[in-house]
């Protein structure tokens, strides 16, 4: 019961009427008591100073008469003055000082009685025709006046508070009356729904109270038109959600061109079974036809192959069919089968799919497959996928996952020299290192082989064996050049020594390291200095590329070398062509050179060869002295290896 | 012996001229001096800047013009407010325009008051009567001790250019003229 009398007092509080007749009180007695304050203190003021004024007067009129009377020595007439003074019933008391000696002095008999609401005006008294001061006199004014003026003025501008007030608040009331009727309007309209009419009442009023009446009324019409609308609306679209969603499902889990469940519907699939076989089926060269045909035909081709493979497998509820993407399909074994079964299935498969023959515009197309797939059911996507790859790369058109393979941890092991590569860039810890070259007749060091050298972060020197795989798959391997480059150009610009970098055909075949080369051995200087060492393995397929760098740096004043020459199988005539200056013997020749007689003769020709050409033949890999001395028989022209030194992050050890 | 007394009386005022109340003399030698210093055009009266306060006398009154003489420096030592004075006893046969006078005091006499008053006021100097029966013989101010001190002023000679009294003196005297007195 307390609770809703509170609410109600609330209520009362929170609306319109009373906020307006609250505040207009409020202001009000906000106005009337500063109007108050301000008249009051205005008007003591006023008062206290006309009192004041009045003494001062009575002081002005009197003082030169005193002040003549004192100068001509006449006590008597002064006294005289006092008197006079003291007739006026407001003066309480008057005295005269004649050089702060109290010349008369007079006091009234109410001067005891209201000394202590006084004024009092003490004046100067100046010698007549003379401004000195001869003495002062001193009224004691009785207040008496001003209180009861005062008294008067408070009583009016009270009676004038509380006729405003009663006026303000009967104006309050008045407005309070006025918005009653809105009041009555809420209270009608707590009851409205869309489907219930209501009567809003004033509608008949002839001012603004019957306007809102009359508009709520019509919008009440309207809102009861539109919700009527709004019904229908929101079945028809119920319906449409129900159908759109049943689609977008669909959509979600099956492959828009072939139709078949997708690679979402089998990750939901491999999660909901606990034990299972999967196959990854990847068209062989797919990109080739795409490029070659068209997107279009090989769209028709992989709809065609789902279909197919719709076909072989419809029968079998074991076995589901889903499109990945692109060129890939799997095969999801709900049921484990036995090897031997699993091995019959996919030779099957291969077997059938060689034998397809698909048209498009005329145009005949076979195809072959690799299949890659896994016993495992955790992560059995990727493990299928790491198969698939393998399969591929070992050119064999099926393989199954075998954790012996530990292919998974070579791509853990990539990932980390990509890692250790990233970090190793970004602190600049890619270096060269400088491994000497002797010549064989004076037995001094003529030249340097720049060889790349990743610092880790505990100081460990580590070779690019390790990396360069990982570097050639994550595209760092030309950032890798490019530092080698220019860290090699910059270190020899003062040193007089030539020294050689190892270029890759993909170095060659790269537009934006060749652009490098030109500008950096331009900006050190060091054209006539460079040698670049090319693989001979390498250099075959790519003759004419490589042909063309070759006549470029030589344009410019450097030397070429073929490394490890005697690796592959090397076309003379194409060397010859080449204009080199310098072939590196591979170093599977050299190091066992001094037993390994068969060795002994290739290099021979080879030297043999060379020096016809006038090329300089350099050794490789000389790691003992009977290598060494073997090298200087065979009269190579030059010695690279351990026996004679190791590489250096320095050159000035050979200087 | 009462008449002679009497006699004796009679031929001592003829033989020492008129008869002065000290009092009155010792007051009005307080007084007059200072009104004189009332008047606002004083500097013009002034020569060879000091006050020269002449007091005429008939001859009998040497004494009584002496008394005066000392009151007055008895009353106001060396100076009259800021001023120097002299104070100078003329006879009133001497007395004439050529006197050197800022004021004049003049003592009782039977036939030459009129004289004095008229090159006083020609002269526009101020005019102190003893007596105030004078007043109407054209002197200007005088003084009675009654109850109180009170000053008299001829009216008729109060209005000359070349005497401006302190308004507030004019507020305290009494005038007086032939008709009124």
């Amino acid at each position: 019961m307390k609770g809703l009398l509170f609410n109600m007092k609330n209520k009362n509080i929170n609306s319109l009427s009373t906020k307006i007749v609250l505040s207009i009180s409020l202001l009000s007695v906000i106005i009337v008591l500063i109007i108050f304050a301000v008249f009051e203190k205005m008007n003591k003021e006023a008062f206290y100073n006309i009192e004041l004024e009045k003494v001062g007067l009575i002081a002005n009129t009197i003082e030169p008469l005193i002040a003549l009377n004192i100068y001509l020595d006449m006590p008597g007439n002064v006294n005289q003055l006092v008197l006079q003074l003291m007739e006026n019933q407001n003066i309480l008391a008057v005295k005269v000082l004649k050089h702060n000696q109290t010349i008369h002095e007079a006091k009234s008999k109410k001067y005891e009685d209201e000394l202590n609401d006084s004024f009092i005006v003490k004046k100067r008294i100046y010698q007549p025709n003379s401004k000195k001061s001869i003495g002062t006199l001193v009224i004691i004014y009785s207040s008496k006046n001003y209180q009861e003026l005062i008294h008067k003025y408070t009583k009016l501008l009270a009676i004038m508070l509380l006729a405003s007030s009663l006026l303000f608040l009967l104006f309050s009331l008045y407005v309070k009356k006025l918005l009653l009727p809105l009041r009555k309007i809420a209270n009608s309209l707590k009851n409205y729904s869309p489907n219930k009419e209501i009567k809003i009442p004033f509608a008949s009023e002839n001012n603004e109270i019957g306007l809102i009446s009359n508009a709520l009324n019509e919008m009440q019409e309207k809102i009861s038109q539109y919700s009527k609308e709004q019904e229908n609306i929101n079945i028809f679209l119920e319906e449409k959600v129900t159908e759109k969603t049943s689609e977008l499902r669909n959509q979600l889990y099956t492959d828009s061109l072939t139709g078949l469940p997708n690679r979402l519907s089998l990750l939901q699939d491999l999660a909901n079974l606990s034990d299972a076989a999967l196959l990854i089926i990847n068209i062989d060269d797919f990109k080739e036809i795409n490029d070659f045909y068209g997107h279009i035909a090989g769209d028709s081709i992989l709809v065609e192959f789902s279909k197919r493979l719709h076909l072989m497998f419809e029968t079998d509820n074991n076995i589901k069919l889903n499109h990945l993407a692109g060129d890939e399909f799997t095969l999801l074994f709900i049921e484990k089968p036995s090897k031997e079964s699993l091995i019959q299935t996919v030779q099957k498969l291969l077997y059938e799919i060689e034998k397809i023959v698909f048209y498009y515009d005329n145009n005949e197309f076979s195809i072959r497959v690799s299949i890659g797939g896994t016993y495992q059911i955790r992560r059995a996507l990727e493990k299928a996928d790491i198969a698939l790859k393998s399969a591929k790369k070992e050119q064999k058109p099926f393989l199954m996952y075998d954790e012996k393979l530990n292919i998974e941890e070579q791509y853990k092991d990539n990932m980390e020299w990509v890692k250790k590569l990233k970090n190793g860039i970004e602190k600049d810890k890619i270096v060269p290192y400088f491994q000497p070259i002797f010549d064989n007749v004076s037995e001094k060091c003529v030249s340097y082989e720049c060889l790349m050298r990743l610092i880790d972060d505990n100081g460990k020197v580590i070779g690019p064996n390790n990396f360069l795989y990982a570097a050639k798959k994550s595209r760092l391997y030309s950032k890798l050049t490019k530092i080698m480059i220019e860290k090699s150009c910059k270190h020899f610009e003062h040193v007089a020594y030539d020294f050689s970098i190892n270029l890759s055909v993909e170095d060659i075949l790269s537009n934006d390291i060749t652009d490098c080369i030109k500008q950096t051995i331009k900006q050190y200087n060091v054209a006539n200095k460079i040698v670049f060492e090319i693989l001979e393995s390498e250099g075959i397929e790519n003759y004419e590329e490589i042909s063309q760098f070759i006549s470029e740096m030589k344009a410019l004043g450097c030397r070429i070398a073929i490394d490890d020459f005697g690796s592959g199988y090397s076309n003379f005539e194409h060397l010859l062509k080449l204009n080199i200056d310098y072939i590196k013997i591979d170093g599977t020749l050299i190091k066992n050179l001094d037993k390994d007689t068969n060795a002994q003769k290739v290099v021979e020709t080879i030297v043999d060869f060379a020096q016809r050409l006038n090329i300089l033949t350099i050794a490789e890999f000389v790691h003992s002295r009977t290598v060494y001395e073997k090298v200087r028989n065979l009269k190579i022209s030059r010695t690279q290896g351990f026996f004679l030194g190791e590489p250096q992050e320095a050159t000035n050890r050979y200087l | 012996m009462k008449k002679i007394i009497i006699l004796f009386f009679i031929f001592a005022n003829i033989a020492y001229g008129y008869t002065y109340n000290e009092v009155l003399l010792k007051a009005q030698a307080s007084i007059f001096p200072k009104i004189m210093l009332l008047d606002k055009k004083l500097n013009d009266k002034l020569i060879e800047g000091k006050i020269i306060y002449t007091v005429v006398y008939e001859k009998d009154d040497y004494n009584a013009a002496s008394e005066v003489r000392k009151f007055i420096k008895d009353s106001h030592q060396a100076r009259l407010d800021k001023y120097q004075y002299t104070v100078n006893l003329v006879e009133f046969s001497d007395f004439s325009h050529a006197t050197k006078s800022s004021a004049i005091y003049v003592l009782n006499s039977n036939e030459n008051i009129q004289k004095v008053a008229e090159i006083a006021k020609e002269k526009g100097i101020i005019a102190f009567a003893y007596d105030i029966e004078n007043l109407k013989n054209g002197l200007l101010f005088s003084l009675m001790i009654e109850k109180s001190t009170i000053l008299y002023v001829n009216k008729e000679n109060l209005y000359s250019k070349k005497i401006d009294f302190v308004d507030s003196l004019l507020q305290m005297v009494r005038f007086i003229d032939k008709e009124h007195s």
